[in-house]
């Protein structure tokens, strides 16, 4: 087992930042006082603090240095929480990084309810929806350690804009460290043909999970996990969809615009094909236990399982 | 460079950069005549006194760069660019044109010479203290400019990069601020009062110079001066007049966008301009 497998997502993320910073002096990463949150306080300030730039409580300039470190050649990578990398920030990272075609990288920490107790005021249920409309710009959502790093290998490489998810906590593995990642392809986890269950980064552990305990009980779930939002890779969806009859998405972010309705999308005007989108419903979130969000908004395992089972009852 | 520099060609192309852009937006049918007039002896003096460039190297690692970060002032910087040789000068008839590649905000993506995208206020200086951050770390002798306006100078974003440049010792960077005194809704002191600017840049750790924005002398040195400050950031607030050279606008709120919806607005604008017998290059 990789040394990676029991660490914690930003210790990865922090780790992996090492290595890219060591393998390419372009690469910089930047903080807007968050720096202990994302892991990178004191892994890389140490390490390389002469490619450590902290922009303070100011996430707009953040991503503007970001934007002129890119234009210099960098390779900059900028966290905060999700809510201030994507609705605090949308016109800078739509002006100065996506239409400019700036090659900065934006780190969103805490996505969706893994902001926990700092609440409604922090949780940010929109930022897949609202980052995958703007043009020129990758929005990417990784699931576990070894992705993340395969993820952040692959950014570091490609000249491309890009919004990536960072769920901070410890996450159950899925993959190895064999894993490659690819924009263009979803991963097909688990194969099945009674129901296509579609998730990203956070909830696909849990999707996992669903699905096994799926099986035991007759239902054969195939599993497809969207490591990017955009670019959507449509004809693995328009394929399990028509093997499968029925889909199923779950995701940590609101029902509306993210992943449910990318999946929407393809399937109407490719396959039309039913579909039942599990996540947040249009509502703001709240200081409250996983557990507590995962029943009242109806997207933990039960609820995939309920789902799935009367999709495929459905057919 | 500025040894070379002549009075009377230089007040010659100002006068002839003048009849251009009011050229160029009224054959576009509108545009932001004000900002673009209140710069051109500013923008002249970066492009053929005061910055390295190289035109038939746009993109020369040694050249000082240029943020104008109130991209809307673009046509002067297209102008500048095309004297400078950057890009043929027939092309500036074509901004705002279907399938232009000279849009009416400053646009790095289509335009030789122009180092960053701009439009939307607020976000150029943080762009430049991204360019002046790089510079440090790369040990590059060069120096960013950037330039402002001052309604753009109501965003807060300005504030966060003026606290990042001075905190990182950014002498690398100066900023010019177009100060014409007049935003879209009137006089900056009716819609938001900025003074005592100087004050407030100086008390955010600049050293602040003032200057004649129109007086060819006073730029250069005052420009020469910025550069030459260690150890922190130059901000330069440069006395303007909106429209300038444009009677018809000259000092009006009125003249941030014109209207030129037929010919006799056009003449309008045309006949208002000081000098009368220009040759447009397209």
């Amino acid at each position: 087992m990789s040394d990676l497998h029991n660490q914690e997502m930003r210790a990865v993320y922090a780790a992996t930042l090492n290595e890219l910073i060591e393998a390419n002096p372009n690469v910089v990463c930047l903080e807007a006082d968050l720096s202990k949150a994302s892991g990178t306080n004191p892994a890389v300030l140490e390490a390389h603090p002469d490619h450590f730039v902290n922009a303070g409580v100011a996430e707009a300039n953040m991503i503007g240095i970001g934007a002129g470190l890119a234009i210099e050649g960098k390779i900059p990578f900028c966290a905060t929480f999700s809510c201030f990398a994507s609705r605090r920030v949308y016109d800078q990272i739509y002006l100065s990084v996506a239409y400019a075609g700036m090659n900065v990288k934006i780190v969103a920490t805490s996505p969706g309810i893994t902001q926990g107790p700092n609440g409604g005021t922090h949780m940010d249920f929109q930022d897949l929806a609202a980052m995958r409309v703007m043009p020129n710009l990758h929005v990417y959502s990784p699931c576990d350690v070894y992705e993340l790093r395969a993820m952040m290998r692959h950014m570091a490489t490609n000249v491309q804009p890009t919004y990536m998810q960072l769920v901070r906590p410890k996450v159950t593995p899925l993959f190895d460290d064999s894993y490659t990642f690819d924009p263009e392809k979803a991963v097909r986890v688990r194969e099945g043909g009674d129901v296509t269950l579609v998730s990203t980064g956070y909830m696909t552990s849990f999707a996992l999970e669903t699905a096994e305990a799926l099986a035991a009980d007759g239902v054969s779930v195939e599993l497809l996990h969207y490591p990017s939002i955009k670019p959507f890779d449509a004809s693995a969806l328009i394929a399990s969809a028509r093997k499968t009859g029925g889909v199923v998405t779950v995701e940590n972010q609101s029902i509306i615009g993210g992943l449910g309705g990318a999946v929407c999308e393809v399937l109407s005007e490719g396959l039309p094909t039913p579909v039942k989108r599990l996540g947040i419903p249009d509502q703001f979130g709240e200081v409250a236990t996983e557990e507590y969000l995962f029943d009242k908004h109806g997207f933990g395992p039960a609820h995939i399982a309920a789902a799935c089972r009367e999709m495929a009852a459905a057919k | 460079m500025s040894d070379m520099f002549n009075r009377e060609e230089a007040d010659r192309m100002a006068a002839e950069w003048r009849y251009i852009i009011t050229d160029m937006i009224c054959q576009a049918g509108s545009g932001h005549i004000g900002g673009a007039l209140s710069l051109v002896e500013v923008m002249h003096t970066l492009y053929f006194r005061s910055m390295h460039v190289d035109p038939d190297n746009p993109a020369d690692p040694t050249r000082d760069r240029l943020v104008l970060s109130k991209g809307h002032a673009a046509p002067v910087l297209y102008v500048a660019l095309a004297y400078k040789g950057f890009f043929p000068a027939n092309l500036l008839g074509t901004m705002n044109a279907d399938g232009t590649t000279l849009p009416s905000h400053a646009d790095a993506r289509t335009v030789p010479g122009i180092d960053a995208t701009t439009g939307s206020l607020g976000q150029g200086l943080s762009v430049a203290c991204g360019m002046a951050t790089a510079a440090k770390m790369g040990g590059g002798e060069h120096h960013i400019f950037c330039i402002i306006g001052d309604g753009e100078t109501n965003e807060g974003q300005n504030w966060e990069a003026g606290m990042f440049a001075a905190h990182n010792d950014l002498d690398n960077l100066v900023a010019i601020t177009d100060y014409n005194k007049l935003q879209i809704d009137g006089f900056t002191d009716d819609v938001l009062s900025l003074e005592p600017l100087a004050d407030k840049w100086r008390a955010f750790g600049w050293e602040v110079f003032e200057m004649d924005g129109h007086d060819w002398d006073d730029i250069n040195c005052t420009i020469e001066k910025a550069k030459a400050v260690e150890g922190k950031p130059a901000m330069i607030l440069a006395h303007t007049i909106k429209g300038k050279g444009c009677c018809k606008v000259e000092n009006t709120a009125g003249s941030h966008n014109i209207k030129v919806p037929d010919q006799e607005a056009y003449d309008g604008f045309m006949g208002a301009l000081d000098v009368q017998d220009v040759t447009l290059p397209y």
